[in-house]
């Protein structure tokens, strides 16, 4: 098989053996529009250079725990919490923090006693999509999106925080940006996203982009629709030949206007550093960069055996 | 607050043992004394051991990161790491019930903290306190004097010190010397009387005891800190063997500033004969010759006895035996060859008498054919004195036979109470070689299993030093109250006699600074460090430098030498006159006296030792009594 790939132009895959389909992806493509140049190309960044003192690194965690149900409806307790560290002489320390612990229900459906009885708790009551009718996974889903909503806004609470209390400060954000662009500062957030569901790209851009050598950077193209407009550029950490396309492939997003060719090449170099230490043994460590992850690490020890 | 005590399932808290985190840049280390304090109880400990590790899941995950350079550019961002620590429960308030120790914070002990961890609190305070400082215990920039409990290390409750470590790095001497003088300074008056009989077993160790050594200023805070003054032993005496010419002392300690303070340590027939046993091998052992000694012991020495033959004989010296054993055996002969004398076999006799001459020739400067010797002041020991008995330079039977007999005596003393003190302090380096673990029993290794087991009901304590823990006897070790530890050798660490260390501990033992000691006592229930300042007596090896020994001088020049050292006014060619033409031995028999007399007029005392001159008579030559070979033309003469 392997010489077969190789005769036909292709490149042969480590070959894992999977089980089960992957899930349905809801939003597998959306528009873009190349902005540096006038096609995706591939460009070496160069060798990897360090952020600069005291760049932080903001990510949140969100745990949920059905304690029971009236009638039908799930009644579901939530923690959620974010940090922002900051790397100092290379020790991260916390900087910023916001958390919350809530009830989520589809409020629509208690009477006004069984949401009297909820609130006795003395946790903040929110309401979830009550939908058309009851359903116990769909319910459970509405109720997750609350939770993960209010997870968002603890870490642009935390976000802004440090972006006020570091003037001049980079930040690393898990996952995307557009949620931070009424933030002062926010043009000094950097989105690492690791998931691709969406595709940007079509063609001979998507191609070069999800083949990109490690190292290297795709061109930035700007992403419209669903907030603020962002731009983008792929970034590949680790090598792929051998694994998959999307195996060390991290999406960096910045919002429009803030990214010039240099500093995206800049920014390439930072994020190739971030590949030591690794983040192993979390399966996601060929795109998650160690500082992220011991801001995940940070918040599960603080939110210890909650449930 | 230093570190917060940390439980899981697989490392609990329990009564004896906890474990905790700190800081990276924590100021604590193996040895250091903690504190919890719980709610309701508070726990104190002793850092055992300590391990560090990151969230680093793999070492291949390492590799990778660094794409295989290990010397790629350092990360941007250091692992998270832990220093988890594990302590020993040194003591729990309140006592009973006995827990687990709380999960809270931990604090490094106060000075104050160390007094109750250690459980001195029982016999530093008080109206009666018998505290006797050994060291400094020192942990994140504080220190806290440590104290040893006398009940419990010169008795009666438990007794005896043994140290060990290996030679040169350990400063088990010097670790002993300050220990025995912090002893003098703060032993309570109230408790009896104390002194020190320390053997020098090798080079000049102990030879300048009473001589002050050049301390530092860090040994000056380290005294004051411990309230011991930095003074070396203020009664001293050194007691020493002649070497075979009988004159010249044998010792290191000959430089002529110092001679004066130096006694000759001499015995005659009767001392030697006492303590027979050690000069027989295990073979030698057996009723015949033991019988044949009591004989000699109660029926000849010392008395006036008439042999089968009608020979007088009054035996008080080596040479009166000689010459009994020689008239026995002459008659014997003369007798057809009879194998038999007075129910004893001629073969026996002969033994013994090789034996006991032997020791008259091996041991030639410490036995003396003169009927009395020259001994410690058994009877008159005085309190906070040091008797040094330098054996350095005599062979191994004889350093046995001087051990053996002065041990005895401190014995036979102590058990009628008149001895002159209370306590001793019997210093013995080299210990592996006197009680051996292995190899015959031995007449000096049984005396140090009695005083180990028995000695500290008399008042008699030994302190013992060896390099090998493992290779002395382990009664001996056994029973000695309080364990000192310098710096240990690696093989000795892997004997079974340390597997309650732990690694970490037995780590930092192979890697002890000169002056710092790992002590174990009655009241600790943990072995703790401490650190000791040099002893303010002068060390052997800076005593002979600034004290080079002299060299020995003719028979003459060493009488006007040990006369004049008794009396600076004695004219040495006045001497040289009175001793001219004269016999050594007379002249050995009559210095001896006069030292030990110690007289208003040594040169009048001594002249009249010697007696009256007698006149050499010429004797005229007589002529050859064999008439020379006539020479022959023989070519194989000679």
């Amino acid at each position: 098989m392997r010489e077969a790939l190789a005769r036909a132009g292709g490149t042969a895959a480590r070959g894992t053996v999977r089980r089960f389909a992957p899930q349905p992806v809801a939003k597998p493509f959306a528009r873009s529009r190349v902005v540096e140049g006038s096609a995706i190309a591939a460009l070496d960044v160069g060798a990897p250079v360090p952020a600069p003192e005291g760049v932080g690194f903001v990510d949140g965690i969100q745990q949920y725990v059905v304690d029971g149900h009236i009638g039908l409806t799930p009644v579901v307790r939530a923690y959620v919490d974010a940090a922002v560290l900051e790397r100092r002489a290379g020790v991260l320390h916390c900087a910023a923090r916001a958390g919350d612990e809530f009830l989520v229900v589809p409020g629509a459906r208690l009477a006004a006693r069984q949401r009297d009885a909820l609130e006795a708790i003395g946790l903040p009551l929110r309401d979830s999509d009550p939908g058309p009718r009851a359903h116990p996974l769909v319910d459970l889903w509405a109720a997750t999106q609350v939770i993960e909503q209010r997870r968002t806004a603890c870490e642009i609470a935390a976000a802004r925080d440090f972006l006020a209390a570091r003037p001049g400060a980079w930040l690393f954000v898990d996952g995307g940006v557009s949620g931070l662009a009424r933030l002062a500062g926010a043009g000094r957030a950097v989105g690492i996203v690791k998931e691709h569901e969406t595709q940007f790209l079509d063609g001979p851009d998507l191609e070069v982009a999800l083949t990109l050598p490690a190292g290297s950077r795709s061109s930035v193209f700007a992403r419209s629709g669903g907030g603020a407009e962002t731009h983008s550029w792929y970034l590949r950490l680790w090598p792929w030949p051998e694994e998959d396309l999307l195996h060390g492939l991290t999406r960096i997003e910045r919002l429009a206007g803030a990214v010039t060719p240099a500093e995206a090449h800049m920014v390439s170099r930072w994020l190739l550093a971030e590949r030591t230490p690794i983040a192993a043994p979390d399966q996601r460590w060929d795109r998650l960069i160690y500082p992220m992850h011991e801001v995940e690490t940070y918040l599960r020890a603080h939110a210890g055996g909650w449930s | 607050m230093i570190g917060r005590v940390l439980a899981t399932e697989l490392l609990p808290a329990s009564p004896q043992q906890f474990h905790f985190w700190t800081a990276i840049d924590t100021a604590i280390g193996i040895g250091a004394i903690v504190r919890v304090d719980g709610a309701d109880r508070t726990a104190y400990g002793v850092v055992l051991d300590a391990r560090a590790y990151s969230d680093l899941a793999a070492p291949l995950h390492d590799v990778v990161a660094s794409e295989g350079d290990p010397a790629a550019a350092a990360p941007p961002t250091r692992r998270t790491e832990i220093r988890l620590w594990t302590a020993a429960v040194l003591r729990h308030e309140p006592e009973e019930p006995l827990q687990p120790v709380p999960l809270a914070a931990v604090r490094l002990a106060s000075p104050d903290d160390v007094t109750v961890a250690l459980r001195m609190d029982a016999y530093v305070r008080g109206a009666a306190p018998t505290a006797i400082p050994v060291g400094l215990y020192a942990a994140g920039g504080m220190r806290a004097p440590v104290f040893l409990d006398a009940d419990f290390l010169l008795g009666p409750e438990s007794a005896h010190l043994n140290i060990n470590g290996v030679s040169g790095l350990a400063t088990k001497t010097s670790a002993m010397m300050f220990l025995l003088n912090a002893v003098f300074q703060h032993f309570p008056a109230a408790k009896g009387r104390i002194a020190a009989v320390c053997f020098n077993v090798k080079g000049p160790d102990l030879c300048f005891l009473d001589q002050a050594a050049d301390l530092t200023t860090q040994d000056g805070e380290m005294y004051a800190a411990l309230d011991v003054r930095p003074e070396p032993f203020g009664r001293v005496r050194l007691f020493a063997p002649f070497k075979p010419d009988g004159v010249n002392l044998n010792t290191l300690r000959s430089h002529a500033a110092l001679t004066d303070a130096v006694e000759p340590l001499v015995w005659g027939l009767r001392e030697v004969l006492d303590y027979s046993e050690v000069l027989l091998n295990r073979d030698d052992i057996d009723a015949k010759a033991d019988a044949f000694l009591d004989f000699l012991a109660d029926r000849v020495v010392g008395k006036a006895f008439t042999d089968e033959w009608g020979t007088h004989h009054r035996v008080e010296s080596f040479a009166d035996l000689e010459r009994l054993f020689r008239a026995i055996f002459d008659g014997l002969e003369a007798a057809g060859g009879r194998d038999m004398w007075r129910t004893h076999h001629v073969a026996t006799i002969r033994k013994v008498r090789n034996r006991l001459m032997n020791i008259s020739t091996r041991c030639k400067g410490l036995v003396t054919d003169d009927t009395t010797g020259s001994d410690l002041p058994f009877g008159a020991f005085e309190d906070r004195a040091v008797y040094v008995v330098d054996v350095a330079g005599v062979d191994q039977l004889g350093q046995d036979l001087v051990f053996t007999r002065v041990v005895s005596k401190l014995r036979e003393h102590l058990e009628r109470r008149d001895l002159g003190v209370e306590f001793v302090v019997v210093f013995v380096d080299e210990l592996n070689k006197y009680a051996p673990a292995d190899g015959p029993e031995t007449y000096v290794r049984k005396m140090l299993l009695d005083i180990s087991e028995r000695g500290r009901y008399l008042g008699l304590v030994l302190f013992g030093a060896q390099q090998f823990r493992s290779q002395v006897h382990r009664r001996v070790v056994g029973n000695a109250g309080t364990t000192v530890y310098g710096r240990m050798d690696m093989d000795e660490l892997a004997t079974p006699g340390y597997q309650i260390l732990s690694p970490a501990t037995k780590s930092k033992l192979a890697t002890l600074p000169k002056g710092e000691l790992m002590v174990r006592h009655p009241h600790f229930t943990q072995p703790v460090f401490v650190r000791f300042p040099r002893p303010a007596a002068l060390a052997g090896r800076q005593g002979v430098e600034r004290f080079p020994p002299e060299a020995d001088v003719p028979f003459a020049d060493a009488v006007v030498r040990q006369l004049t050292a008794l009396d600076r006014r004695v004219a040495p060619s006045r001497v040289k006159d009175l001793i001219a033409g004269r016999r050594e031995e007379d002249v050995r028999r009559a210095l001896l006296a006069t030292r030990r007399a110690r007289p208003q007029d040594v040169l009048a005392f001594f002249a009249a030792g010697l007696g009256a001159a007698v006149r050499r008579e010429p004797v005229a030559e007589r002529p050859a009594a064999v008439t020379p070979i006539r020479h022959v033309d023989d070519p194989y003469a000679p």
